[in-house]
């Protein structure tokens, strides 16, 4: 290990002047060289048994200066050509590996190469992944990549990416994450890829659902880059869209503006509702504590669930044909309002006043909630989303649902494929689940029923084979446990303020610096296994972001919702051949 | 009856030094004042605007310093007085034209001067002090040893890196360099008033940037001099004037011209009060020089102890 020789020439010689220590040193860069921020370089050191240690870094910070200068004017002297004095660069390495584990300082004086080929892999612990999902590219050019055992659960799971909005793209690095690690074959054999699911929640504008149209402005260096990193360029094979029913349709057609083929609309059935009891995620804070009215909500959800029988389409509660959500809602305030019957529902010891602010909750509900939750479409009509019968990529789009609907959807479908997973008991296939304003579902303050899910996600998702990646414009923001859960953290451009909390306490200080001005597209990655995170910059997508941007339909689009997964393009869109073992159905 | 604050240290001495031959006494230098101008036109002179700067000026210098006095024994018991001394030589090269000053030739020697017959050299890790001896141990020859080492460095470094329009300043007087094509001493401190009291005084009429008259000086060797006024905020009479003196084999005009040619070219040197405590007539570039020199020299305590080490291993 110690005899690698894919060493350039050397970049420089560790300096005396300042502390090397086994962790940090600094280096004087040699006259005609250069380093900069992000480069790796490696060094060694004799120790007196005659063994060698190397140690290998990441440049953290660069420094130039004029030695032989004593005061800030004598730069002026020196640009005239009347003092004598010398540009001395010096760069601060911070290790990343010692081998052997021998953790003595650098000499000062000792030579530093620049690390490349299996050199830098060594550095950065690249020799060590088994399976390796490409991320983009480091400073030097040369790939970087994602130890995917920490990724798939096997030693760490989950994702959380923070950034502020518009710059930092966040969601343009989810995707790019999941279609590497969907192409790229790390998750194993070419069957686990190929049944590897991802749900996709597209929050904001129709941006995400285009996966599946290629992208009319890639170009021959973009493609290059995917090949580079050992992808192919192309749109994701295997999208199912799902968009809520236009408001006010009774006929359930889903509520899209740009995209016109290969969208399904998802509501649930009342009586799935009543029977799966999903009316806690109607409320933001049902499951907070300190509400006097969520145990009306607990005892109405019992109630509905116990009496509620199927009735062509919509229900039956105690005779009364319940046709819509709003039907539902009337039928439950009068009842609660009624002295005769409101104990059957909320139980004897319950305050007229907590009724009442369960009431107006519910009835505040109406508006947003109505749409989704249907009593006159047929039962029988494909309306759920379920990942397991979905295609690869399932994106569920919310961008036109107001926020207390939003909460819903995410809520009761994380729920129900958590529930799927809990059940099945198996890890394999995974399931990734994209979801942005994390801080929104799962703020640090309060509890709710979606908060919940997303916990269980974080601390039990790694052995369900449930992997969230979270994204966030402020990771401050949002439940610590679900953060510290996060093997892997990613940051993009981040607000001043937010770069000094503590939540990002693992970039160190020059990056945290560099995390303000960081362009779109680049982002630094922190993996458990490697000390220093690290800067990468993911090529651009090769699928549609936007309609505009969005090439010929894929053929899976035009054909019926029965035959919409086509079985060839899943099995062709692993990257390694299939063996018979492996057929995914 | 009026006060003037000397600009300089006084641990460097007043830049009219009165100790020794002061200017009272007469000197018995030969003063012929009349290659310029016959001396009773004696007056200050101004630059001439039609002399350009040189394209490059390269300024040499050298810095010594005593690393510790030592007793050296001889094989019969005899101590011998010695100085372990490091020194060092250099040159700085200002390309003007280009704007850019680097170190061009730079020497670091260290010797042992002793007046032990059998003293060797002392060699401790990678250092090594080279014997020199000396006729008698007194402190006097034995620093003069190390000066004349001294002056001997910077006249074999004076020669290095010249091209075919520079200027050579040697700090301190020309002698032993008066063969170097285009080079002028450079002398900072007056210790003898060479000119005659009638002519002096047109020395302390000089305002900044101008110069006297070129006379000819014969003391135990011949040169030209003149004295230069550089700019200072001082309004003392002998502040920020220094001598410049080039070799007597050059003919009259030439020295002219060379007088000529520093009065352009030297005052753009001068240095600042609140940065040097010699200033003005301590250049900028031999400043920086001095300080580069003096960190060749390496750290006075590592070398005490290595010497240390070397007394108990060697001698003791």
């Amino acid at each position: 290990m110690s005899e690698r020789t894919e060493r350039s020439d050397p970049v420089g010689r560790v300096l005396g002047t300042a502390d090397a220590t086994p962790l940090t040193f600094w280096v004087a860069v040699a006259p005609g060289a250069y380093l900069q921020l992000d480069d790796v370089v490696v060094t060694s050191r004799e120790m007196p048994d005659g063994s060698t240690v190397t140690i290998a870094g990441v440049v953290t910070a660069v420094r130039a200066r004029h030695e032989g200068a004593q005061f800030d004017s004598d730069v002026f002297a020196i640009a005239d050509g009347t003092l004598p004095a010398q540009v001395q660069e010096a760069a601060e390495i911070t290790t990343t590996r010692v081998t052997p584990e021998v953790y003595v300082p650098p000499s000062p004086g000792a030579i530093v190469h620049r690390a490349e080929g299996d050199a830098r892999a060594n550095a950065l612990y690249f020799d060590r992944m088994q399976r390796q999902v490409p991320m983009g590219f480091g400073r030097d050019g040369a790939p970087v990549f994602l130890n995917a055992e920490f990724l798939d659960g096997s030693r760490g799971a989950h994702v959380s990416i923070s950034g502020i909005s518009g710059v930092a793209t966040k969601t343009s690095f989810a995707t790019f994450l999941l279609y590497s690690v969907f192409r790229c074959g790390a998750l194993g054999g070419a069957g686990e890829s190929a049944n590897s699911r991802a749900l996709i929640f597209n929050v904001k504008g129709e941006d995400l659902l285009f996966l599946d149209h290629p992208n009319t402005r890639l170009d021959e260096s973009t493609v290059e880059q995917y090949n580079k990193l050992g992808l192919t360029a192309g749109p994701f094979p295997d999208v199912r869209v799902y968009a809520p029913p236009r408001a006010g349709d009774s006929s359930g057609t889903p509520d899209v503006s740009s995209r016109h083929t290969g969208v399904d609309s998802f509501y649930w059935t009342l009586a799935e509702f009543c029977e799966n009891r999903l009316l806690p995620f109607v409320f933001a804070d049902a499951d907070d504590e300190r509400q006097q009215y969520t145990m009306v909500v607990h005892a109405v959800t019992a109630h509905l669930a116990r009496i509620a029988v199927p009735a062509d389409g919509g229900i039956s509660l105690d005779g009364v044909r319940i046709g819509s959500y709003s039907d539902l809602v009337d039928h439950v305030v009068n009842q609660l309002n009624d002295d005769a019957t409101r104990g059957v529902w909320t139980g004897s010891a319950v305050g007229l006043g907590t009724v009442n602010a369960f009431a107006r909750r519910l009835i505040g509900s109406k508006k947003d909630l109505d749409r989704l939750i249907r009593g006159d479409l047929a039962a029988r009509r494909p309306h759920s989303i379920n990942t397991a019968e979905s295609a690869q990529v399932t994106v569920v789009d919310l961008h036109n649902l107001p926020d207390r609907a939003q909460r819903f959807v995410v809520g009761v479908t994380l729920k129900s494929e958590f529930e799927r997973k809990e059940k099945a008991g198996t890890a394999k296939p995974l399931l990734f689940v994209v979801l942005d304003e994390l801080n929104k579902y799962a703020p640090r303050e309060g509890s709710s029923p979606i908060k919940e899910v997303l916990l269980d996600i974080a601390e039990r998702g790694r052995s369900l084979g449930v992997v969230l990646i979270g994204a966030q414009q402020t990771a401050s923001e949002v439940e610590r446990r679900i953060v510290s859960n996060s093997a892997i953290r990613v940051v993009g451009r981040l607000d001043p303020a937010e770069a000094s909390r503590p939540e990002y306490g693992f970039l160190p200080p020059a990056q945290r610096q560099r995390a303000l001005l960081a362009k779109p597209g680049t982002m630094f990655v922190a993996q458990p296994e490697i000390p220093v995170p690290l800067c990468v910059e993911f090529p651009f997508p090769s699928w549609a972001t936007r309609p505009a941007e969005a090439g010929p339909p894929p053929n899976a689009t035009l054909r019926s919702i029965v035959q919409a997964a086509d079985p060839f393009a899943v099995v062709g869109a692993s990257t390694k051949g299939l063996e018979d073992d492996d057929i995914p159905f | 009856m009026r006060l003037y604050v000397d600009g300089w240290d006084p641990g460097y001495g007043t830049s009219f030094d009165n100790s020794g031959d002061g200017p009272a006494s007469a000197s018995s230098a030969q003063v012929a004042p009349d290659v310029e101008l016959p001396a009773p036109d004696w007056r200050p002179i101004g630059p001439r605007g039609d002399v350009p700067m040189p394209p490059t000026v390269l300024l040499v210098d050298g810095v010594r310093r005593i690393d510790a006095g030592m007793w050296v024994a001889d094989d019969d018991g005899v101590p011998h007085r010695g100085l372990a001394a490091s020194y060092a030589a250099g040159v700085v090269r200002c390309d003007l034209e280009r704007g850019v000053a680097g170190v061009a030739g730079a020497q670091v020697r260290r010797g042992l001067f002793t007046s032990s017959p059998t003293a060797t050299d002392v060699r401790v890790g990678t250092v090594t002090y080279t014997a020199h001896q000396m006729g008698r141990d007194d402190q006097a020859t034995l620093t003069g040893g190390v000066q004349a080492q001294l002056a001997a460095l910077e006249a074999a470094v004076s020669g290095e890196s010249r091209s075919d329009d520079d200027l050579l300043v040697v700090d301190g007087p020309l002698r032993g360099r008066q063969h170097l094509p285009r080079a002028v001493g450079y002398i900072k401190t007056h210790r003898v008033e060479y000119l005659p009291a009638e002519l002096a005084g047109v020395v302390t009429r000089l305002e900044a940037g101008e110069r006297t008259p070129v006379f000819r000086l014969g003391t135990t060797w011949d040169r030209y001099a003149w004295y230069l006024r550089l700019p200072t905020a001082s309004r003392a009479p002998w502040a920020g004037v220094v001598r410049v003196e080039c070799s007597a084999e050059l003919a009259g005009d030439e020295a002219v011209a060379l007088a000529y040619r520093s009065a352009a070219t030297l005052p753009r040197f001068a240095s600042s009060a609140y940065k040097d405590p010699r200033a003005p007539q301590n250049l900028v570039p031999i400043a920086g020089l001095e300080r580069r020199l003096r960190s060749m020299l390496g750290d006075a305590r590592l070398l005490y102890r290595t010497l240390i080490l070397a007394a108990r291993t060697v001698i003791g």
